[in-house]
């Protein structure tokens, strides 16, 4: 038992180390990457010539190296096998997703959760076969960002980590926080002891994350106008909706799109005044 | 009277059967084309348009197979009817609406109808033989002309993915204006957009960075 707690607080040290090792790096390639000159700041995402910058090293990244590993997984595993894998994380994704709602006194939803990790590790072997979701429990997505959010931390600036991407001040803390800390959902993998199937796993994790998001990837560039703003104002969106919980579409907190529609006084002289249709 | 009457339970009776069958989950399969009341309840709209939209695609073994194209040629017609595209592209474009002439309002509205028609068929893009439309109970005041109404789309290949409509009461009857894809309004989404490209390059840029995007 002792030799077990040892040999764990030994890898989440050393992990410490290599992660402080890699800060360096990092910021010499956020330095590189930014410094491109915005033409309209955006009140909401004041980082957000640097954001530019990193969000393009991201995606160079991204289309040379992440998402043909993803495709080739795609292609070369067949969709049984993916499915399966992608149950099981989604299934230690629940476990956490389950603390975190009790952590937001979210008791239902923590339930909920704790029941779809209970019955998918049992019946669902593993968490290979979702049976929860085919019996009609819908998962409660949930993590330590949107905990401090629902503790009343408001998400702070807009953040693209490096090969990570979006964030916000507070999810991006409290998420290298999390890990540091060894309180993620990768806990029970960090606590695998044979070091190559730990990493191959960890590995296995992200391929199946960035495979997951192929489809999305297609739609984003289908309808964006400009990636990067719809990127960053949709993960503000989901973030806040998530924060909100059950009440998103509550009359509060819908959009109002009204406040745009008072006069506008802006002196601009040679503007074409057209008789809009007033908007109710 | 009484036979009024009768007919009048005859009526309502046939109607709550209907209703009954189609709570049993034979809605989709079998009636392609569900009568659409944009005068009726919001919840019962919603759900003949999106029904209608599913059991299009079902229908369709392209449309199913996520050939974009035809999903879109089904949108453009079971789906877009219903939709205030005037509204949406008004509301997305905030207050450099009322800067635009009528002429541009109108090439604005054209040029994002392609966009829109995208997302609309995005939510839809991975429709299958087992997925269905569950419109959640009506929360929020009945006689009220700006609506919510919460859905679910279910399917075998992913997560269910929850659909929320934005709906407005016109003369014509209700007309869907936003779309909320898992906590993301589209209209929301698309107004930093426009804001950077107008004040870069102008309502016209605007319009032709989307016409760019309808012809890519």
């Amino acid at each position: 038992m002792n030799i077990h707690n040892n040999m764990n607080l030994d890898t989440s040290s050393s992990k410490r180390k290599r992660m402080a090792r890699c800060i360096p790096a990092l910021a010499a390639a956020a330095l590189a990457a930014g410094c491109a000159s915005v033409p309209n700041p955006n009140p909401t995402d004041p980082l957000e010539s640097y954001n530019r910058g990193m969000y393009a090293f991201n995606d160079k990244v991204d289309q040379v190296v992440f998402k043909p590993i993803a495709q080739g997984y795609e292609t070369v595993t067949p969709k049984p096998v993916r499915t399966c894998i992608h149950n099981m994380f989604n299934n230690l994704a629940d476990a956490w997703s389950s603390i975190n709602s009790f952590l937001q006194g979210r008791a239902h939803d923590g339930i909920n959760s704790m029941g779809r990790v209970l019955f998918n590790s049992t019946m669902g072997l593993g968490g290979c076969i979702d049976v929860a979701s085919m019996n009609g429990s819908k998962r409660i997505v949930n993590d330590f960002g949107v905990t401090l959010g629902v503790w009343g931390f408001g998400p702070g600036p807009y953040i693209v980590f490096p090969f990570w991407g979006s964030t916000t001040l507070r999810d991006g803390t409290a998420s290298l926080a999390g890990l540091a800390a060894d309180a993620s959902m990768y806990t029970p993998i960090f606590a695998i002891d044979n070091v190559p199937l730990r990493n191959s796993i960890i590995v296995l994790s992200l391929i199946d994350m960035r495979a997951s998001l192929l489809s999305a990837d297609k739609l984003v560039n289908d309808i964006a106008l400009d990636k990067y703003s719809f990127i960053r104002d949709a993960y503000l969106q989901r973030r806040q909706a998530l924060v909100e919980g059950s009440h998103a579409t509550s009359r509060q907190s819908l959009p109002d799109y009204s406040s745009d529609d008072l006069p506008d006084y802006s002196d601009n002289g040679d503007a074409p005044t057209a008789p809009a249709k007033p908007a109710k | 009277m009484r036979h009024t009457l009768f007919s009048f339970c005859t009526a309502k009776f046939l109607r709550l059967f209907a209703a009954g069958l189609l709570g049993l989950g034979i809605a989709g399969t079998a009636l392609a084309d569900e009568p659409v009341n944009a005068k009726g309840a919001p919840n019962d709209f919603v759900s003949a348009v999106g029904n209608n939209a599913l059991a299009a695609i079902k229908a369709e073994p392209a449309a199913k197979n996520g050939d974009l194209s035809k999903i879109n040629q089904l949108v453009n017609q079971y789906v877009l009817p219903y939709v205030d595209l005037e509204k949406t592209t008004r509301l997305a474009a905030g207050r450099y609406w009322r800067q635009a002439t009528p002429q541009q309002q109108k090439d604005l509205t054209e040029a994002f109808k392609g966009t829109l028609i995208r997302t609309y068929s995005g939510a839809l893009s991975r429709v299958d033989n087992v997925s269905a439309l569950t419109i959640a109970p009506f929360r929020g005041d009945a006689n009220a002309d700006d609506v919510v109404v919460r859905s679910t789309l279910s399917q075998r290949n992913g997560p269910p993915v929850g659909v929320d409509y934005r709906l407005e009461k016109t003369s014509d009857g209700w007309k869907i204006y936003d779309l909320n894809v898992e906590g993301i309004w589209l209209i929301q989404n698309y107004r930093n957009q426009f804001a950077e490209q107008i004040s870069q390059n102008g309502i016209d840029g605007l319009i032709k960075a989307l016409n760019a995007r309808n012809n890519k």
